[in-house]
């Protein structure tokens, strides 16, 4: 018998692309219930039942096979529904379990854990945080020191973990932790899932550059976790953490961020009077060619990952072309907007253009998810094969 | 070159800066950037400890002969304590208020120099040009609406500039609006509604007083600069990763240097600018030149050295803790006014006739 489920995926999966898109086109238009175009991420109260509607349609987990709840896409539609959603400015979701923790277990899950924790992330019933970075390992992420010790059918867990994301609004947390100390440092990490009441662990929110509070340091103190939630193998966690690099390079890679700084940049020009001053307009055609062109890359790189099913090895191309864009014309924010580019607050009357905005969150895209100069490294030496230092 | 300045000799002038940065000593303490950020926000714009310490310094005096109870400081100390503010980020409008000291009537400047009275100057009205000016003067009393006020909060009076002279106007007086806007740095600006206000016109030189403000300015810039750069420098050899100092990989060590140019050239074009302006003979469109230069100079490098000590800190530098970020905040509001980068190239340009005067090679 064919379920629900499999009816859909192999509909969808039956449209070309372009069908697919139109199709996706209609439906986020006819569904989508909540404010568009909002400027933060909103806390997952808020997004809900957008996150539920998504969900209750396939198109949450896309990319997950259907006998997980999925419907088993190519990577080329589930980009389609990501653009489509930014196109129509449906409102980000807390999309950690979705993109990271979903494909992590059910690639190297038990079964138990797949039927425990898979349905939980579609309901929206656990929320995800990520508990990687420490205070002594950021770029250097494989020198971390939290510790979990065995204790029987119990690991038992000791340390910090920094820049933990949205840590005051999870109900989990999957963690990177020393097993074994004797080994390369590579060699001696394993993954963990611990819910975020277990006793030991606290949370303490950072105050961040911009005045919000999603960052947070989160202490382990004797938390104890079953066996159960190792993730993989024992000590494999660093091949497990890289086999998932993939589709959050491609969100990061959406030119739509670049495309809206840009869009915004234009208002402030026209509201200066900017257009009539030749070095400016040159600026801004500058911008505009590095956009169209960041686009023509990232439709080619979507090109090869259409025709192979596989991410080319320079995807962080895109990461670092769109970050470092949108961070360069959000400079040219400051550059142009004179005594208004420090403002506080939003200029209600001018469509709440808020340059200090733009300009501060651009920010910290070029430090997580790997600092500029990291991709830079990568790149070098793994893409364009020059000697290591 | 002269080594003839403004009457004094190199030597002393030099004694002189050695003296006014020892005198800011406090700004260089290890607690200064925890008070700086718990006052963020809140009016009037400055602690009563910030202003103490102005008023028991004296440098409000620092321009103004002795004459008229000052130390007859020339730009290059009125230069090296800015920079002394900028780098414990005193409020900046001080450095303002420094500049047009000298213009002040006698019995202002008495209150001025006691520390009852704050003078702020309010010259702009148009966004991104600080040379528009419409607000009328007629029969004692100003008519118009100034923005861009700095710090206008903690202003006893305004020196306000009009099409027809400038003029003092007071807090209160009627016919005064005041609204404030916030600012990224923690404090604010003022915009002043003036309908018939009444207003006592001053003498002298304003117009020279607001390119000695934005060289002021630039120098303010500096002292930011060079404070962000010491900081980041500092967390460049303890920071490790990849067990090595950050500060080691030359991915890092390339970009510390072309800051550390930038501030240089800054540091350079200030102190000759600050000659320029301290020689009564100087051509008074070559000082407006080397003023747009500077500021054009200074504003674009501590945009370059506040981004990279934030890009330089990683996560750390994305935190409110971290007091890259308190530089960072102050930029925005101090690179960005005052003429901003672009204006100041556009006046430049202009003044220059660059099309028909080619350097002579
Ligand atoms: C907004 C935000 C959200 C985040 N969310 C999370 C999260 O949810 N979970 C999580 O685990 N982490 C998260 N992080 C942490 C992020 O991954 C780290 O900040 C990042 O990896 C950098 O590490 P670090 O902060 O320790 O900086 P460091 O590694 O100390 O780097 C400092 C500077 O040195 C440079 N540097 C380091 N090594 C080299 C080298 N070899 N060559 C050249 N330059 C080098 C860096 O590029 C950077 O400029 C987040 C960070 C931010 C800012």
């Amino acid at each position: 018998m064919t379920t629900e489920l499999e009816r859909r995926a192999a509909a969808d999966a039956s449209l070309s692309d372009e069908e697919f898109r139109v199709v996706v086109r209609d439906w986020i238009a006819g569904n989508y219930m909540l404010e568009r175009n909002l400027r933060i991420r909103p806390p997952f109260a808020y997004a809900k039942p957008w996150y539920l509607k998504l969900s209750e349609r396939g198109w949450l987990a896309p990319g997950w096979p259907v006998e997980h709840g999925g419907l088993g896409l190519s990577i080329m539609k589930q980009v389609i529904l990501v653009e489509e959603q930014e196109r129509y400015g449906c409102c980000r979701l807390n999309e950690m379990g979705v993109v990271m923790v979903g494909p992590l277990l059910i690639r190297f899950g038990t079964d138990e854990q797949q039927k425990f924790f898979l349905p939980k992330i579609l309901n929206g019933e656990i929320r995800w945080c990520q508990g990687y970075s420490e205070p002594g390992a950021g770029s250097d992420l494989a020198s971390l020191r939290t510790e979990a010790v065995r204790d029987g059918d119990e690991w038992v867990v000791n340390g910090q973990k920094i820049w933990t994301t949205r840590a005051n609004d999870a109900d989990w947390i999957f963690a990177l932790l020393r097993t074994d100390k004797s080994v390369a440092k590579h060699a001696g990490i394993s993954m963990f899932l611990m819910p975020m009441t277990s006793p030991g662990i606290s949370v303490k929110p950072i105050r961040d550059l911009n005045g919000g509070e999603e960052l947070c340091q989160t202490f382990f103190e004797n938390v104890r976790v079953p066996h159960a939630n190792l993730v993989g193998e024992l000590n494999k966690g660093w091949g497990v953490n890289s086999a998932l690099l993939g589709l959050e390079r491609i969100y990061v890679g959406l030119p739509k961020h670049s495309a809206h700084a840009l869009a915004r940049l234009h208002d402030l020009m026209t509201l200066t009077g900017a257009w009539e001053d030749a070095a400016a307009v040159d600026r801004f055609t500058q911008f505009q060619f590095d956009l169209e062109d960041h686009i023509a890359l990232y439709e080619a790189a979507l090109e090869q990952v259409s025709r192979t099913g596989q991410f080319p090895a320079d995807i962080s191309l895109l990461k670092l072309s769109q970050t470092e864009l949108c961070s360069r014309i959000t400079e040219a924010m400051m550059d142009m907007g004179g005594e208004i580019a420090g403002l506080f607050d939003p200029l209600v009357e001018h469509d709440n253009l808020f340059l200090a905005n733009q300009f501060l969150l651009a920010r910290p895209t070029t430090i997580y998810g790997g600092t500029s100069e990291i991709q830079r490294n990568i790149l070098a030496t793994r893409v364009i094969g020059l000697p290591k230092q | 070159m002269n080594d003839q300045v403004s009457g004094i000799s190199l030597e002393a002038q030099e004694e002189n800066v050695r003296m006014i940065r020892e005198s800011a000593g406090f700004l260089r303490a290890p607690d200064r950037m925890a008070a700086v950020r718990a006052a963020r926000h809140i009016m009037p714009g400055i602690t009563p400890a910030d202003r103490d310490a102005v008023v028991s310094m004296g440098w409000l005096g620092m321009r103004l002969p002795e004459e008229r109870g000052g130390v007859g400081f020339g730009l290059a100390e009125f230069c090296a304590l800015s920079e002394e503010l900028g780098r414990g980020l005193l409020p900046e409008f001080v450095v303002q208020a420094m500049a047009i000291a000298p213009l002040l009537p006698d019995a202002v400047l008495e209150q001025a120099l006691s520390g009852e009275r704050i003078v702020i100057p309010a010259w702009n009205e148009k966004l991104g040009d600080p040379d528009h000016v419409e607000a009328a003067l007629t029969g004692g009393a100003i008519t118009g609406t100034k923005r861009f006020v700095l710090t206008a909060a903690a202003a006893d009076s305004f020196l306000v500039t009009t099409a027809g002279g400038a003029a003092l106007v007071d807090a209160g007086a009627s016919g005064l609006s005041l609204s404030t806007l916030a600012l990224q740095d923690g404090g604010h600006f003022g915009e002043l509604a003036l309908e018939n206000a009444a207003a006592t016109p001053v003498e002298g030189d304003v117009a020279r007083t607001r390119e000695e403000a934005m060289l002021g300015m630039s120098a303010y810039l500096l002292g930011m600069a060079e404070r962000t750069f010491e900081i980041t420098k500092e967390y460049l050899a303890v920071r490790e990763q990849f067990n090595r100092p950050i500060g080691s990989f030359q991915a890092l060590q390339h970009r510390m240097v072309d800051m550390y140019l930038q501030i240089e050239l800054t540091r350079a074009a200030i102190g000759k600018t600050a000659r320029l302006l301290d020689d009564a003979e100087a051509d008074r469109e070559e000082c407006l030149r080397a003023v747009s230069r500077t500021k054009a100079r200074a504003s674009d490098m501590v945009l370059l050295v506040t981004r990279e000590g934030v890009q330089m800190h990683g996560g750390m530098g994305y935190t409110d803790d971290c007091d890259v970020g308190l530089f960072l905040r102050k930029a925005m509001i101090v690179a960005t006014g005052h003429g901003s980068a672009g204006w100041h190239r556009r006046r430049y340009a202009r003044l220059a006739d660059l099309a028909n005067n080619r350097l002579a090679a």
